[in-house]
C-alpha cells in the first residue's frame, strides 16, 4: 500500500474524530487559584467575603443551596483538591472535607498563614502565597509557604520562600508557577519542597492568574493573555537528566 | 466580634463617624506612606448592572481570571464579562465571542452549563452552543458586597459609596486625600 494513502487515511480518521466545534463535553472545567467558584462532583461551591455556600447541581440549570457556612471575614479564594476544598482568607487557610458534598465539613483552620492569597495543593503539600505590605502580617514580607498537609487536620509549614508580589499560583508535578504581578512570572522546581529552586523568571509579563494544564501554561497579565509550553525534567535510562523547560508559544496582546 | 474591617464595610458610616480618621480596611494594617499608590472605584448604575449582552469578539483590555473547558478558554474581562476563546491551537488562540456581564469576575463550568457572577448575583447559562449561549437562571445575592477595595495592597483609595452605584473594578488614579487604605 502506498504510504501516502495510508497517511491521508489516518489524517481523515483524525479529523473525523474531532468533536464538533462549540459543543462542550460532559465534566468539569479547570479554574485557577484565584477563583471564588469551584465545582466538585455535582456541587458548586462559592466563597463570599464571609462564608462558603454549597449548591447541588443535580439539575444543573437550577442550583439548590444545601449549606451556608460562615467563615472569618476576608475569604478570597477556593481550590478543590482530591476530596477537599482549600479556602484562602486574609486570616488563614481553611481545609474542608467533602465526605458529604452537600455539607462540607471543616477539617482545619490554619492560622499561621495570614493574608493568604491563595492556595493550591498537590500530593501531601499545599502551596500558599502571601502578599506582603499589608494584612495581618504588619506589612511583613511576601512569601511562598509550602505546607505539609499529610495530616489534613494538622497542617504545618515546611518551608517559607521569599517572593516579591505574588498573586496567583499553579502547580503541576515538579513545577510551581507563581504570578508576581508587575514583577513577572516565576517558574520553580519543587521536586524537593525543602529546596525549591527558581528556574525561570519572565519579567516581560505583568502576570495575574495562572493555570498549568497538560503542559500548556495559561497566564493573564496586564499586557495580555500569554501561553507557554512547559515540561518537567526527564531522566533517561542511562541517568542523563534533561532539565525542565518552558517557552512562550503565543500572546494575545491588550487592544 | 467587633473588627474594624467589618465596621468599615459600612463605608459611609465609617466616613461620617470617623471623618478625621483614616478608614482601615483590614485589621492591623499599617497606614501606607504618603506617596503610596492611590485607587478609585469605577461605578456603574444599579440599573445597568443587569444589562447583559452577547456579542462578537471584543478587545482584550483588562484580563482577569481564567477558566478552561475542553479546548476553550473563558477569560474574564474584569467587571465587564468574559471572552470565549477557541484554544484548539494554543499557538493561535481565536476569540469567538464576548459575553457582556457587568460586575463579572468569576466563572465555572460543568458539562454544558456555565455559572458566572453578575456582580452579587449568580447567572446560569446553557453553553450547549458556544456561539449562542442562553441565560437559564438568576440567583440573587450569592456574592454580596464584592469589590469593596482594590486588589493592590499597601495603597490608599477613595472609599466606596453605595449611593453611586455598583463597583465593577478599581483603577489606579490620582485621588485627593483618599480616606481608605489597606
Amino acid at each position: 500500500m502506498n504510504p501516502r494513502y495510508l497517511l491521508a487515511g489516518l489524517l481523515l480518521i483524525g479529523s473525523a474524530c474531532q468533536k464538533d466545534a462549540g459543543t462542550p463535553t460532559p465534566g468539569t472545567g479547570t479554574g485557577g487559584s484565584l477563583a471564588r467558584f469551584t465545582i466538585a462532583n455535582d456541587f458548586l461551591y462559592v466563597v463570599k467575603a464571609d462564608g462558603l455556600t454549597a449548591y447541588n447541581l443535580a439539575n444543573p440549570n437550577d442550583p439548590q443551596k444545601t449549606q451556608d457556612t460562615p467563615l472569618n471575614f476576608g475569604v478570597e479564594t477556593i481550590f478543590p483538591y482530591r476530596n477537599n476544598l482549600f479556602i484562602g482568607t486574609q486570616t488563614g487557610m481553611y481545609i474542608f472535607g467533602l465526605a458529604n458534598p452537600a455539607q462540607p465539613q471543616q477539617l482545619s483552620f490554619f492560622q499561621h498563614v495570614q493574608r493568604c492569597d491563595p492556595v493550591v495543593a498537590q500530593g501531601n503539600f499545599a502551596y500558599v502565597t502571601l502578599r506582603g505590605g499589608s494584612g495581618c502580617r504588619f506589612g511583613g514580607p511576601s512569601t511562598l509557604d509550602i505546607i505539609d498537609i499529610s495530616n489534613l487536620s494538622q497542617p504545618r509549614v515546611l518551608r517559607t520562600y521569599p517572593m516579591q508580589s505574588p498573586h496567583g499560583l499553579g502547580v503541576d508535578g515538579e513545577l510551581l508557577f507563581v504570578t508576581e504581578g508587575d514583577q513577572g512570572l516565576k517558574v520553580m522546581d519543587i521536586s524537593n519542597p525543602l529546596d525549591a529552586k527558581l528556574i525561570k523568571f519572565f519579567t516581560d509579563v505583568r502576570a495575574f492568574d495562572v493555570i498549568p494544564l497538560r503542559n500548556t501554561l495559561l497566564v493573564t497579565a496586564k499586557n495580555g493573555l500569554f501561553q507557554y509550553r512547559y515540561r518537567e525534567a526527564v531522566t533517561a535510562p542511562d541517568g542523563t537528566v534533561t532539565p525542565p523547560a518552558i517557552a512562550l508559544i503565543s500572546k494575545l496582546p491588550i487592544e | 466580634m467587633f473588627s474594624i474591617s467589618s465596621f468599615c464595610l459600612r463605608g459611609l458610616v465609617c466616613l461620617s463617624l470617623l471623618s478625621l480618621t483614616m478608614c482601615r480596611w483590614e485589621r492591623f494594617v499599617p497606614e501606607p506612606g504618603a506617596n503610596s499608590p492611590t485607587y478609585r472605584p469605577v461605578y456603574i448604575s444599579m440599573a445597568s448592572l443587569q444589562t447583559l449582552a452577547l456579542t462578537g469578539p471584543q478587545p482584550l483590555k483588562n484580563p482577569g481570571k481564567i477558566y478552561v473547558k475542553d479546548t476553550y478558554l473563558f477569560i474574564n474581562e474584569v467587571g465587564m464579562g468574559f471572552h470565549i476563546v477557541d484554544n484548539t491551537d494554543p499557538a493561535n488562540p481565536r476569540k469567538l465571542a464576548f459575553v457582556g456581564i457587568p460586575g463579572n469576575t468569576d466563572m465555572a463550568i460543568k458539562g454544558s452549563t456555565l455559572y458566572a457572577n453578575n456582580g452579587p448575583d449568580l447567572l446560569v447559562y446553557s453553553i450547549a452552543n458556544l456561539t449562542n449561549i442562553s441565560l437559564t437562571k438568576r440567583l440573587p445575592n450569592v456574592l454580596p458586597l464584592p469589590n469593596q477595595f482594590p486588589d493592590a495592597t499597601n495603597v490608599r483609595f477613595e472609599c466606596p459609596d453605595p449611593r453611586r452605584g455598583y463597583i465593577v473594578r478599581w483603577e489606579a488614579a490620582p485621588v485627593n486625600n483618599p480616606a481608605c487604605f489597606r
